[in-house]
């Protein structure tokens, strides 16, 4: 994107970037067409992932905040799937609604208290919102205990119905596009700047008039609101969602996916998220030291390419 | 640049998804679907290590339909997503069964994908019933229940005359489960659970719980969750003073049990499938087991051993590896010799009847108990 | 068990768990105090200490018997040779990375805790480890209360490790250095104090007491495996919160108050102890909020 299209706000679109997005998003529609059912399993995960890793993009890369507990926004979205259906007995539909003002709130809880903190104690908090979350969705009756939620319903869009792999395939690259833009579009709008304003200095961004709790807030509650809508379809693919998912070690893949690829870069985070998804895949067949051989290559990754794979400039 | 980028990734897409090939000719290959990463990982290789052994002697023999069969471990890293994935590989693979199944959570959503495919899948330790409802018909559980288990612990804890109970359990869906039922059955019978507990998984320093314990000073303490932290748990309570009953879990049959909590876990009960040394063919398992990975069987080894031999014979039954035959063949078991008891099932592919046993620690190992409350006896 | 017993069981509970807490959490703060870095890898090396010293102590155990007099040549040797481990680890994952954001080296801290944990992982086969020592269960009575040698030795020895870290970091020259790389590392090199040599010895005395935690939590509880640094990695960084991250006394202070916290945790009337651990991190948040800066920890203006 060329710097004139940065300082309009507005992004650039050359034809033949145009074309190429085209192509690239025709390749990926095709897929179904010849993949098998591992490929499309392990390429909705990786485009889950990318939406997962778009959100907390918004908080770590674009407003400069360390967040340790974004598997929570996931699970709050998930749960609320679960319960609208399995609970209330509503359609699959209004839970995408319902999770958005869910995650809002959630997003306050845990924004709130943490506008004063230093970045590492940021760290513990964020972590203790996402144990307290996970906990409490073990212990609490509504959300079905330990084993969780079982049995949610698959939805109906337009009278087909989402119950194959290759449906979800095209749901989760759905999202993963429309995170894309949504990105793009906030990262170019007036808060994304005030992200970046407050991220390189915050009180330079204080003295120039811009409420720093208001903007940290919004990278959290918008951060949020992409891994609950995330987790509903997460929720609806599985058909069962139980506390073990959500733990820190979730947390932590998705930063991991946000800083290998380059945080605050969204290609960057696209092919972070790629590389948290597929490496593990690609070496299963090494068999139980497929997560040592994980370890090493990001090991690598990191040394080879301190910023991230695909960094973004800035500082 | 940007488009170089982007060429890289697709290439490494591919590179990733191209190795999934067919599998190998003139061999049946079956899936292990166990955890060989993370914290779950000692469970699932203690699987592993049994399927494989099984698969051995099977081929040793001469295999299965004159064809060997080779084990393609499958790691479900006790993850919902990551055993989806590992079973759409399984199945993309070819494999003719699949075998294992550890977590229930994680087992769940592969119900479908090894449905949608028509393989067949021998569940050796997830015992959920969740999974029940959630089987399209190609699934076959072959542990027990927990509500089998809740039956055989209330009824030692009756006879043995405990009046108050002691529950702990780590938070995950198995142990929780198991606790939560008990206590209901428990206080059913008008009975006092006077201390619940949940630890965390991997806490080695029990001794908050192990004082509150005494304080309260229940007649039993029942342990749902698996044998690892529950040596600690039995040895802190020991040293602690605590001398009532302790009973434990099907999660902690394992002679492992011993190496860690020594001397304390003497006099100790657990609740199992009969896989101790009361079968001569389970005799000959534990020694092979222990010669073959120079350790001592896991508390399921026995079941995936079994699960493994199981699949074998539908196999043959079946009289080729037309996965339809073998899902039939399987529904048709009628008390094959397990050396965890023999297996039937029922019309949902549950374990037909009962097989648990009560353990007793005696003299550094696991001996049948069969004194008052124990299963059969009046 | 009358109540007040009760109670002196759970202090002496807490301070046991606090004193392992403390140890571990001193070296997180320490490489935090320098570094600024949340050295992910830190529980990782306290279970590498653990197999260590198990190592050492099955070899020499035939000679000198599984007491004490195994036991320290076994701590001894552990930390040393994990204390080594833990500069090679800067030297090779960390130093690379200095200019780096610290976000990055964070991340290299995280694959490197997935390194140890899984090479760990494949030389046990994921099998618990029993670390039998022949040390007894004597010791004294106060009514009910019981607590043992051992575990007298035990908090004697982090108590000692702490206050020899203390002095030294207080006192010495090289202790001095750190402290100043802490406030200004570009100043310190244009002083002459030697950067990278500081730092390294930082991880070298953070590591070698991680290790020490790991070998006497292993003749503790008698019990060892890959995954055992996670949940104390996570509870000496919390430690190391409370305290105040960066200071000495502050993670000591941490965690002994988290040990108790734990502790008397249990005995909270009226709350099930499933709900333990939100009310902890509940009263951890609410705590950092009305004092950011931990308990001992100086309040300071920074940039990410």
């Amino acid at each position: 994107m060329s710097e004139a299209a940065v300082r309009l706000g507005r992004p650039g679109w050359s034809i033949r970037r145009a074309l190429g997005v085209v192509v690239l998003l025709a390749a990926l529609a095709a897929v179904p067409g010849f993949a098998n059912n591992y490929y499309l399993e392990v390429l909705s995960e990786a485009w889950f992932y990318v939406l997962l890793c778009l959100g907390l993009n918004i908080v770590v890369g674009f407003a400069g905040l360390l967040d340790l507990g974004y598997a929570a926004f996931f699970a709050v979205g998930a749960y609320t799937a679960g319960i609208v259906t399995l609970r209330l007995g509503l359609s699959f539909w209004l839970s995408l609604p319902i999770s958005v003002v869910a995650a809002s709130i959630a997003g306050v809880i845990i924004g709130g208290p943490t506008l004063r903190l230093r970045s590492d104690y940021l760290a513990i908090v964020t972590l203790g919102f996402g144990e307290m979350v996970r906990i409490s969705v073990r212990n609490l009756a509504v959300t079905g205990g330990a084993s969780g939620l079982v049995g949610i319903e698959r939805p109906t869009l337009f009278g087909y119905h989402l119950d194959s792999i290759g449906a979800y395939y095209y749901v989760f690259l759905l999202l993963a596009v429309l995170g894309v833009v949504a990105s793009h579009r906030l990262e170019n709008s007036r808060i994304g700047r005030a992200w970046k304003y407050v991220r390189s200095d915050e009180d330079a961004a204080r003295a120039m008039g811009i409420n720093h709790a208001m903007v940290k807030l919004a990278a959290y509650i918008l951060g949020a609101i992409f891994a609950a809508i995330g987790g509903c379809f997460y929720a609806a693919k599985m058909t069962a969602i139980s506390p073990e998912t959500f733990t820190f070690n979730q947390s932590l893949l998705i930063l991991l996916g946000v800083v290998l690829g380059g945080r605050g870069k969204i290609p960057g985070v696209i092919l972070g998220a790629l590389v948290i998804v597929i490496f593990p895949e690609l070496f299963r067949d090494v068999g139980s030291m497929r997560m040592l051989v994980f370890a090493i290559s990001l090991l690598l990754i990191m040394l080879f390419r301190p910023a991230g794979i695909w960094p973004e400039k800035w500082r | 640049m940007k488009k170089g980028v982007i060429l890289a990734a697709a290439g490494l897409l591919a590179l990733g998804l191209a190795d999934a090939g067919p599998a190998r000719a003139a061999e049946i290959t079956i899936g292990a679907q166990v955890p060989t990463s993370g914290s779950e990982a000692p469970y699932g290789i203690d699987m592993l290590n049994a399927i494989r052994m099984a698969a051995g002697e099977i081929n040793a023999k001469g295999g299965v339909l004159g064809e060997k069969i080779d084990i393609l471990p499958g790691d479900s890293a006790c993850d919902p997503q990551a055993a989806v994935n590992a079973a759409s590989k399984l199945v993309s693979q070819g494999v003719t069964g699949v075998v294992g199944g550890y977590c229930s959570g994680a087992t769940l959503p592969t119900l479908k994908v090894y449905g949608d495919a028509h393989v067949p899948f021998v569940i050796t330790a997830s015992n959920s019933t969740e999974l029940i409802g959630a089987n399209p018909g190609n699934a076959f559980m072959i542990n027990s229940t927990g509500f089998d288990q809740v039956k055989t612990a209330v009824n030692l804890f009756k006879a043995r005359g405990i009046k108050t109970l002691a529950i702990i359990n780590e938070g995950d869906a198995y142990s929780a489960n198991l606790a939560e039922l008990t206590r209901t059955a428990w206080e059913k019978l008008g009975n006092k659970v006077v201390d619940y507990e949940v630890v965390s998984k991997g806490q080695q320093d029990f001794s908050p719980v192990v004082t509150r314990i005494r304080q309260r000073n229940p007649d039993a303490v029942f342990w749902t969750a698996y044998y690892a932290d529950g040596a600690l748990l039995i040895k802190q309570l020991r040293q602690g003073g605590y001398a009532g009953m302790i009973a434990l879990g099907d999660g902690n049959n394992s002679p492992k049990l011993f190496q860690l909590a020594g001397a304390a876990a003497e006099g100790v009960f657990c609740f199992s499938n009969p896989t101790a040394n009361f079968l001569p063919e389970a005799k000959t398992f534990i020694e092979n087991y222990q010669k073959q990975f120079h350790q001592p069987p896991g508390p399921y080894s026995a079941l995936s051993y079994d699960g493994m031999m199981l699949m074998a014979h539908a196999i043959t039954v079946a009289g080729s590896t037309d996965r339809m035959k073998i899902i039939a063949a399987l529904k048709q078991t009628d008390n094959f010799p397990g050396i965890s008891g023999p297996i039937s099932f029922t019309p949902q592919n549950t374990l037909a009847r009962s097989n648990f046993v009560v353990l007793l620690a005696k003299g550094g190992q696991w001996t049948l108990y069969t004194g008052p409350g124990a299963p059969g006896a009046k | 068990m009358p109540l007040y017993e009760v109670l002196l069981q759970q202090l002496a509970n807490g301070l046991i768990l606090g004193s392992f807490y403390a140890l571990v959490a001193l070296g997180y703060s320490m490489v935090y105090g320098v570094i600024k870095l949340l050295n992910f890898a830190h529980g990782d090396l306290y279970m590498v200490g653990a197999f260590a010293g198990f190592g050492v102590l099955s070899l020499i155990s035939g000679w000198v018997g599984g007491g004490w007099g195994g036991i320290v040549p076994a701590i001894l040797f552990s930390m040393l040779a994990v204390g080594v481990l833990g500069v090679i680890i800067d030297r090779v994952a960390y130093r690379p990375l200095r200019e780096a954001p610290k976000l990055s080296v964070l991340i290299t801290a995280l694959a490197v805790s997935m390194l140890l944990e899984n090479v760990a992982l494949a030389f046990t086969g994921g099998q618990y480890t029993a670390f039998t020592t022949s040390l007894g269960f004597a010791g004294i009575n106060l009514g009910m209360v019981h607590v043992t040698w051992t575990q007298m030795v035990l908090v004697g020895t982090s108590v000692v490790l702490m206050v020899v870290l203390e002095l030294f970091v207080s006192g010495t020259r090289h202790g001095k250095a750190m402290r100043a790389i802490a406030i200004d590392q570009d100043a310190c090199r244009l002083m002459g104090i030697d950067v990278d040599r500081t730092i390294a010895l930082t991880f070298l005395i953070g590591s070698a007491l991680a290790a020490a935690a790991g070998v006497l939590a292993g003749v503790y509880y008698g019990s060892i495996n890959f995954f055992m640094g996670f949940l104390i990695g996570l509870k000496a960084f919390t430690a190391a919160v409370i305290g105040g991250i960066g200071s000495i006394p502050g993670a000591m202070l941490g965690g002994i108050l988290l040990g108790l916290l734990e502790a008397f945790g249990t005995q909270i009337p009226g709350v099930g102890s499933e709900w333990k651990d939100v009310f902890v991190f509940a009263f951890l948040i609410l705590f950092l909020v009305f004092r950011p800066t931990g308990l001992l920890g100086q309040p300071e203006v920074e940039r990410m």
